[in-house]
């Protein structure tokens, strides 16, 4: 009977076969296994590639997106918020979103403009006039509002400061959202 | 089984636990029968070409919303957005074609040595139903790239479960999910392609290499033949089989490694071949869907063309026996196969019958193929080297009466009027019959005369205004689309319309 099958390992030997057959043997393990990982790995690339393309995707072209047309009409001294609307490529699906930032000036000459997204938890900051500072409604997170440091409460890190520039009296912005709950500003 | 395993504290951790040895000498380490042929490895390059499907599908599932708003959208957006999207996406549509090719050429191997025959009566039955599995993941996923194609396609293979005699009508609206093909339809085919239908293929292809394992491999049958009673239901084959095949088993090639090697070899062949062809050919998408398109012409995937092309060869009320027959009786015969044909003869130049019946199966779908394809090319007009539709088919029928005489299509036509082989990238459709009904309404200077009714109606100028928007060009080399129509205003042809600016383009 064969039942017991050719041993593929050097210590139990196998005196009824001859070593030309265990190398042959030992030849098609490799070759299957060499091959096979070969196969496998030709099979898969391009599942794994497409599986893991969020990870290392190219960060979207900086858009910047109008928010005054006269930068003569604005408040000073006060942050003001502006609303747009802002397009946005969602995949497959191009949807249209309200967004909101904090904009301040001293001079109507150069601006400075904040995410109105709460570092610490992500809620919607607003402004307290009374105390001349930023206010989460959430933690009760406070922030300056020339700086955006943070002045009071949980938040981890100052208010996200955006990219502002002004062009021929229109203020433009880069609306980029950021990780919250982390001291560090990494942008999601 | 045979002698006491060594010491058990000898093995390891797993192998104390799981008996490892115990399942390496029950699944690999098996002695089989001795003259297998590199035909053998096609069942294994099938199920490597599955396991390809399987893993390019789950990836595919993440990038695909079955909503026809959009489905089409995702599409494009994997391919041209998703790292490898577009390899990976032609990797399953070619491996679809892989899978039926494989899978048809499995069965023809073991419909030709034989192999279905006892014992293994019942694992042919199970391949049979892994072979229409297949054929239901072709159907399915076809539709869901949700593009003219796609929809037309489905369209009529749908339609053709509703000429069934008493139950069409049913049938018809459980497969599209109600009475029109639309979002029901896709979530529906998507849901049998992701989930119905790969769960029935894992529990067939459980079960069917369950029984390899069981039964082992078929020995060659030449082997099986000699001396063997003369129908497998005799008392004594089952004595003799037993005998044979155990004799057949003893020239030590061992299902592992000497089998397997094989397989590998043969997987890794068919899976480079898989990749070079998608790689280099990619995976077709067409427009969107569009259901109020008359013109389009509908063709299924190429291993349902035969079928469709039989169809052809029936019209009237004969189509719906033949649609429904043919299918039906290809299932009788397949399934009932093993058990109707008990001779015990395995080779084919024992069995005239049997190898007629696959011949005349086999050159009939080959011919019904070509005849398939013929009709498709035919369709194609040399000029734009693209399927016409029927309208624009009738216009170039026109074109070649009333304008060849004048102007130039592809290098051949009169001198007298422009060059018309790109003018589709020009002008609009809209614009082309307005102009054909009264050219010196825009251009004054023109030469050309009127063709407005009577000279010819505007059923006639609308199927050429359709001819000539599709010349732009042969695929690969078309021209840029720059539609620069200006219409005179009011258009003098038309009173009581309201005046046209250029079409959205």
């Amino acid at each position: 009977m064969t039942e017991q099958g050719v041993p593929l390992t050097r210590d139990d030997s196998a005196p009824e076969e001859s070593r030309k057959v265990l190398r042959r043997r030992r030849f098609l393990v490799t070759l299957s296994g060499v091959l096979g990982a070969f196969a496998g790995l030709l099979a898969t690339a391009p599942s794994l590639m497409a599986l893991f393309s969020p990870v290392f995707r190219k960060p979207a072209a900086s858009r910047w997106t109008k928010v005054i047309d006269d930068v003569n009409t604005v408040d000073v001294g006060v942050p003001f918020k502006v609303d747009f609307t802002e397009t946005i490529n969602d995949a497959w699906i191009e949807t249209r979103a309200l967004r909101s930032v904090w904009l301040y000036t001293d001079d109507a000459v150069s601006f400075r403009a904040f995410s109105s997204v709460c570092t610490h938890l992500g809620c919607s900051v607003g402004h307290d006039a009374e105390q001349k500072r930023f206010h989460c409604p959430c933690h009760h997170g406070l922030f300056d509002v020339k700086t955006g440091e943070v002045l009071g409460g949980p938040p981890p890190r100052p208010l996200d400061s955006l990219p502002v520039k002004v062009v021929d009296g229109e203020v433009f912005i880069q609306h980029l959202t950021f990780r919250t709950g982390i001291a560090s500003k990494v942008e999601t | 089984m045979s002698e006491p395993d060594p010491s058990i504290s000898e093995r390891g951790w797993l192998d104390r636990r799981l008996d490892l040895r115990g399942l390496y000498r029950g699944l690999l380490d098996r002695p089989v029968p001795s003259g297998l042929t590199w035909w053998h490895t096609l069942g294994s390059a099938t199920l490597a070409v599955f396991l390809v499907q399987l893993v390019s599908g789950l990836v595919l599932a993440m990038f695909y919303a079955p909503s026809p708003d959009h489905a089409y959208n995702s599409i494009k957006f994997l391919e041209q957005q998703v790292a490898a999207g577009r390899v990976l996406r032609a990797v399953h549509h070619w491996g679809s074609s892989a899978m039926v090719v494989l899978a048809l050429l499995h069965t023809l191997r073991v419909f030709a040595m034989g192999a279905y025959k006892y014992p293994r009566e019942v694992n042919w039955i199970i391949g049979v139903g892994l072979l229409g599995l297949v054929l239901g993941f072709g159907f399915t996923g076809y539709l869901l790239p949700w593009d003219q194609r796609a929809y037309w396609a489905t369209q009529v293979g749908t339609s053709i479960a509703s000429t069934v005699p008493y139950i069409g009508g049913d049938l018809a609206l459980l497969l599209k999910g109600g009475s029109q093909l639309g979002a029901a339809t896709l979530t529906r085919f998507y849901a049998f392609h992701v989930l119905w239908l790969p769960g029935g293929i894992v529990v067939l292809i459980a079960m069917h290499l369950a029984m390899v394992v069981r039964q082992g491999i078929a020995a060659p049958a030449r082997l099986l033949e000699t001396g063997a009673p003369a129908r497998t239901d005799d008392a004594e084959y089952v004595e003799h089989y037993a005998r044979v095949y155990e004799g057949s088993k003893q020239g030590g090639v061992r299902f592992w490694p000497d089998i397997i090697a094989k397989d590998v070899v043969a997987s890794l062949l068919v899976i480079v071949v898989l990749f070079v062809v998608a790689w280099w050919a990619g995976a077709p998408i067409e427009a969107p869907a569009d259901p109020t398109d008359n013109s389009y012409i509908p063709t299924p995937e190429w291993y349902f063309l035969p079928f469709f092309q039989l169809l052809k060869l029936f019209p009237g009320s004969m189509e719906a026996t033949v649609a429904i027959g043919v299918p039906s009786l290809l299932a009788v015969v397949f399934l009932g196969l093993p058990l109707f044909d008990r001779r015990s003869t395995r080779r084919l130049r024992g069995r005239p019958f049997a190898a007629l019946g696959a011949s005349v199966l086999l050159g009939g779908s080959v011919v019904l193929l070509g005849a398939a394809v013929r009709d498709a090319q035919q369709t194609v007009a040399p000029e734009t080297g693209r399927v016409l539709s029927s309208v624009a088919r009738a216009g170039r029928a026109t074109f070649r009466r009333q304008c060849a005489s004048c102007h130039v299509v592809d290098g051949s036509g009169g001198s007298d009027g422009p060059e018309l082989t790109l003018v589709g990238a020009r002008h609009s459709i809209a614009w082309l019959h307005s102009f054909i009904e009264n050219p010196s309404a825009f251009h004054a200077d023109s030469k050309m005369s009127a063709f407005g009714p009577p000279s010819l109606s505007h059923q006639e100028i609308e199927e050429i205004a359709q001819y000539l928007s599709a010349l732009r060009g042969r695929p690969g080399k078309e021209a840029a689309l720059a539609i620069r129509d200006t219409f005179p205003s009011p258009i003098p042809s038309a009173p009581g319309r309201a005046p046209q600016t250029s079409p959205p383009n």
